[in-house]
């Protein structure tokens, strides 16, 4: 069993705090993913559990043995750098069977666990290069190899994909997760790519400024955001949000937009008049009457200009104005739109999300 | 380069490249000369009118300095060569060292005093030697360091070990730390991590420091010359100094001697070729 | 103790030989002799290292014609020679960058004169300089430019023209090569754009390759202002400030008064002069250079 487990973690440079106190529970074989802006101590968290910084206050547990003194080498984990950190001086070969060399495996045994990775991994054709005269994607999967050739009771992944091209990043996400499933393992992994953490992670931890904003899997934090920063963080293009004042109409409490549409709020939202809000809703939820991903009914209808549109293919992407702002809706299967054309769209009310403006926490129950 | 953007005339590119064989030819020719010299018999060195083109070449000149030849007693040049060779090879191995651990240190930790310290260092090696001898003569005379070989070990340890944690601190920056921390958790301890990983990385640039802590020790003159007094210490250029003070000035076996002082670095400069340049720079303009 | 087994302590125990080196090496004898140049120390009398007389070192030396002459020479001397050094090898390094076939060999002739030791391109220029068996002599006389000897090394003038003639010969070439190295990594497309402006080959130089060679600039001078002491071995072996002290430079003085004279209290004032004379020219170039580097927005 190879849980880990954090107890208010604290890193401090000097004086400076840059961790407060995080708490995290990653449970055997879990696939965790620590997103966020840079700068907000994911990096730093990860290297906590490594053993690469020292841990200024708090404790940090792998399978429920504390390993605050322990160097990297008794924690027994793997890591993939950003940078790949391949030994420029070994073959891949060498490179994979470096850390069972320092372990005293015998030659055999080396040879049968290197190969055994590199059938994984499929490097078979290139175990005598040396890594600089491998690509990017190359040197991507002799790192993953030389994680796995170890047998660790946890995968640490910093980054890992941020130094390949988009094609080759969709690619080595998929083989990731391919690797998960067969090389079973505990697996906390970092990123600043949302997407990266919405397609991978069992759970993702969404991270800011050194504190944790919420925790939970890819369906809840998409679904049901905690605040308006992981509204605003997870998804793409990202969540509508607009400042609103609660005010009543037809005695039901609406959002007042800067632009005095009024924007009937759901039944399960506590607000009292007067507050001051967030309503944030997806382009998703923001299309032309006809186009949109789940109909019409309980919408609130408005008609407006488009500013611009942006065709993907099979969706078009629509900029028009609320709220005093520019928003984005999606139109699905959809038909040639130009900008200027007018419009009407139709706003999902039953997925709005209403955050109080002053804590930026959600509102909804 | 801007010579493919700037189309000059034919006269203007003759006039570069005789402007180009003028220097070139004032930054051989003296060179040359000396070394000429050192191949030529006496008789046609002091001729007159000069003998331009060489009638005959001769090894006699380095048979004289090496006392093989019965007429000329000369110096104890085989004693001095030893000498340089012991001081400058003994202070080059241990500067290496010192030097690389403290290169080490401020490319790789972060500590209290560490930009003070680094300063400090720097500003060391800005003291001139010449300036620096009157008081180590008076220290060293004291504990009995004059005239060793030991003593002017440990003095050219001081002036290289600044100029090489100056080198070696560019040379691991290079290396990413990642590297070394990979091997952490590959299963290695910090020592284990440096030896296998991040030394021999370096080895390139250590050993282009090596040979600058070489040369600035087989080349010092300033301080031997004050520090030794007898053959117990003295290296070659300190001999070449007691040529000049002979009553006779025998230019042939002087430019000998030269020689002899100037092949090692001839060959050693033409090795580390690149990294003198890179050595140069370092830390200057690359950051 | 505890301290010592702690990871902080690391850096400082790595740091510890070099430290002791330097305090042993550099900054022990620089106290003594600090403390010698307010004494009376005269070699040939050890009692008198604990002869206190207060400033009068520095009062004699003040009060001391010689002394002047050389400290002015000296500062002549750096101003002249760096100056120089600095113009000629950026005129090489231009040159050079100019011709397209066999810069590397250029180069390799350029490293030539950095072989040489100062004490040895001291004993290459008295050899040529000398009156009576000199290249430049035997040149001249066979040129018939002149019947009489030349005596390069003994009339003030041409000997203090000799000693730079020797010490640019033996550093215009660092300034060549890091100037060279810069003029390599200019680049391109901001002469382009100002050719494309309308400039011509003089505004080129003047607003885009020179401030972008001051970094390098600034770097060779301070550089060379670290070892241009490293002129006293040239000069020594070449004329050791003579004759008549006509070349002496404050180097050669402090020696002749140190340890000819063996008034060590002396001499060590004067070193402690010749000290501060250094770290001003290094501090200011290379306050020079970290201005020119925040200007340029370069690294670090």
């Amino acid at each position: 069993m190879a849980n880990v487990s954090l107890k208010k973690v604290v890193k401090r440079y000097g004086r400076e705090e840059v961790v407060h106190g995080i708490d995290l529970e990653v449970a055997h074989n879990e696939f965790v993913v620590l997103v966020g802006p840079s700068g907000c101590g994911k990096s730093t968290t990860l290297r906590m559990v490594a053993g690469l910084e020292d841990i200024s206050d708090g404790l940090i547990e792998i399978g429920g043995r504390v390993v605050n003194a322990l160097p990297p080498r008794s924690r027994n984990i793997s890591m993939v750098f950003q940078s790949y950190a391949l030994y420029p001086h070994m073959t891949v070969r060498e490179n994979l069977g470096f850390g069972l060399k320092i372990a005293k495996q015998s030659d055999s045994e080396i040879k049968k666990r290197v190969d055994e990775a590199a059938d994984i991994l499929g490097l078979e054709p290139y175990m005598e290069r040396l890594p600089q005269h491998l690509s990017g994607g190359q040197r991507q999967r002799v790192a993953m190899g030389r994680a796995i050739v170890r047998n660790p009771d946890v995968f640490l992944f910093d980054e890992p994909l941020s130094n390949l091209d988009a094609k080759l990043r969709g690619q080595m996400r998929v083989e990731i997760k391919k690797l998960h499933q067969r090389v079973k393992t505990t697996v906390i992994y970092v990123t600043h790519d949302q997407v990266e953490a919405m397609t991978l992670a069992d759970r993702i931890v969404i991270m800011r400024d050194g504190y944790v904003e919420q925790v939970g899997t890819p369906s809840d934090v998409f679904d049901r955001p905690a605040n308006v920063f992981v509204a605003g963080f997870i998804g793409s293009p990202p969540m509508n949000l607009l400042d609103a004042v609660v005010a009543s109409a037809g005695g039901r409490p609406v959002g007042r937009l800067i632009d005095g549409v009024d924007v009937p709020l759901p039944g399960d939202v506590a607000v009292r008049e007067g507050q001051e809000i967030v309503i944030g809703f997806r382009p998703e939820s923001f299309a032309p009457r006809g186009y949109s991903l789940h109909g019409a009914e309980n919408s609130l209808a408005m008609t407006r200009p488009v500013l611009i549109a942006e065709p993907l293919g099979t969706e078009t992407i629509l900029f028009a104005e609320l709220g005093g702002r520019e928003v984005q809706g999606k139109m699905l299967n959809p038909r040639v739109v130009k900008a200027g054309e007018t419009l009407e769209f139709t706003l999902d009310l039953a997925r709005l999300h209403v955050f109080d403006k002053a804590s930026g926490k959600s509102l909804r129950g | 380069m801007s010579a493919s953007l700037t189309m000059e005339k034919p006269w203007q590119r003759w006039l570069i490249r005789f402007g180009v064989f003028v220097a070139m030819v004032i930054l051989v020719v003296p060179g040359a000369w000396v070394v000429l010299t050192a191949f030529r018999p006496n008789i046609e060195i002091l001729a007159r009118p000069a003998v331009w083109i060489p009638h005959q070449l001769t090894l006699r000149n380095f048979q004289g300095i090496f006392g093989l030849l019965t007429t000329q007693p000369g110096l104890p040049v085989v004693q001095y060569f030893i000498n340089s060779l012991v001081i400058s090879v003994t202070s080059t191995v241990v500067a290496l060292a010192i030097g690389m651990m403290g290169g080490y240190a401020f490319a790789r930790y972060r500590f209290r005093g560490k930009g003070a310290l680094f300063l400090g260092f720097m500003l060391s090696r800005t003291v001139p030697g010449v300036a620096l001898s009157l008081p180590l003569f008076i220290v060293w005379a004291r504990i009995g360091l004059i005239d060793t070989e030991l003593g002017l070990i440990i003095v050219y340890l001081a002036i290289n070990v600044p100029f090489t944690i100056w080198l070696t601190d560019g040379f691991f920056r290079q290396i990413p730390v990642d590297l070394s921390e990979a091997a952490q958790i590959d299963g290695c301890t910090r020592w284990q991590a440096f030896w296998r990983v991040e030394f021999p990385l370096a080895r390139a640039g250590l050993a282009s420091a090596a040979i600058f802590a070489f040369l600035t020790s087989w080349n010092e003159f300033a301080l031997a010359s004050q520090l030794s007094r007898t053959t117990a210490s003295k290296t070659l250029p300190v001999g070449l100094l007691d040529f000049t003070a002979q009553f006779n000035v025998d230019w042939a076996g002087m430019s000998a001697l030269a020689v002899l002082i100037i092949i090692p670095a001839l060959v050693l400069t033409f090795v580390v070729q690149k990294q003198l340049i890179a050595g140069l720079t370092f830390g200057g303009v690359k950051g | 103790m505890k301290f010592l087994r702690s990871p902080r302590a690391t850096p400082y125990l790595l740091l510890l030989p070099a430290i002791v080196v330097i305090l042993a090496v550099v900054l022990v004898p620089l106290l003594v002799s600090f403390w010698t140049s307010f004494t009376g120390y005269t070699l040939t009398k050890p009692a008198t290292l604990f002869q206190f007389v207060g400033l009068r070192n520095y009062q004699r030396l003040l009060g001391n014609a010689d002394f002047w002459w050389a400290f002015a020479r000296t500062i002549m001397f750096i101003t002249i020679a760096l100056n120089l050094e600095l113009v000629l090898g950026l005129g090489l390094a231009l040159l050079i960058n100019k011709i397209t076939w066999g810069q590397r060999t250029l180069r390799t002739i350029m490293m030539f004169p950095m072989m040489f030791s100062p004490i040895l391109v001291g004993f290459q220029f008295k050899y040529l300089f000398n009156d009576a068996v000199g290249l430049v002599n035997n040149a001249l006389f066979d040129l018939g430019l002149i019947h009489e000897p030349i005596a390069w090394l003994v009339e003030a003038g041409l000997a203090n023209f000799s000693i730079i003639f020797a010490e640019m010969w033996m550093s215009t070439s660092v300034f060549a090569i890091l100037l060279l190295a810069g003029l390599m990594a200019l680049p391109k497309e901001p002469i382009e754009a100002a050719r494309v402006d309308g400039c011509n080959a003089w505004q080129v130089f003047r607003h885009i390759t020179l401030p972008f060679l001051m970094p390098f600039i600034y770097i060779a001078l301070t550089i060379r202002s670290l070892d241009v002491a490293r002129a006293y071995d040239m000069v020594k072996i070449m004329t050791n400030g003579g004759p008549a002290q006509r070349t002496e430079l404050l180097w050669t003085l402090m020696t002749r008064v140190g340890y000819q004279n063996s008034q060590m209290g002396m001499a060590n004032a004067m070193g402690y002069i010749s000290i501060i004379v250094s770290i001003a020219f290094t501090v200011f170039y290379y306050r020079k250079l970290t201005s020119a580097r925040a200007f340029m927005g370069g690294a670090q």
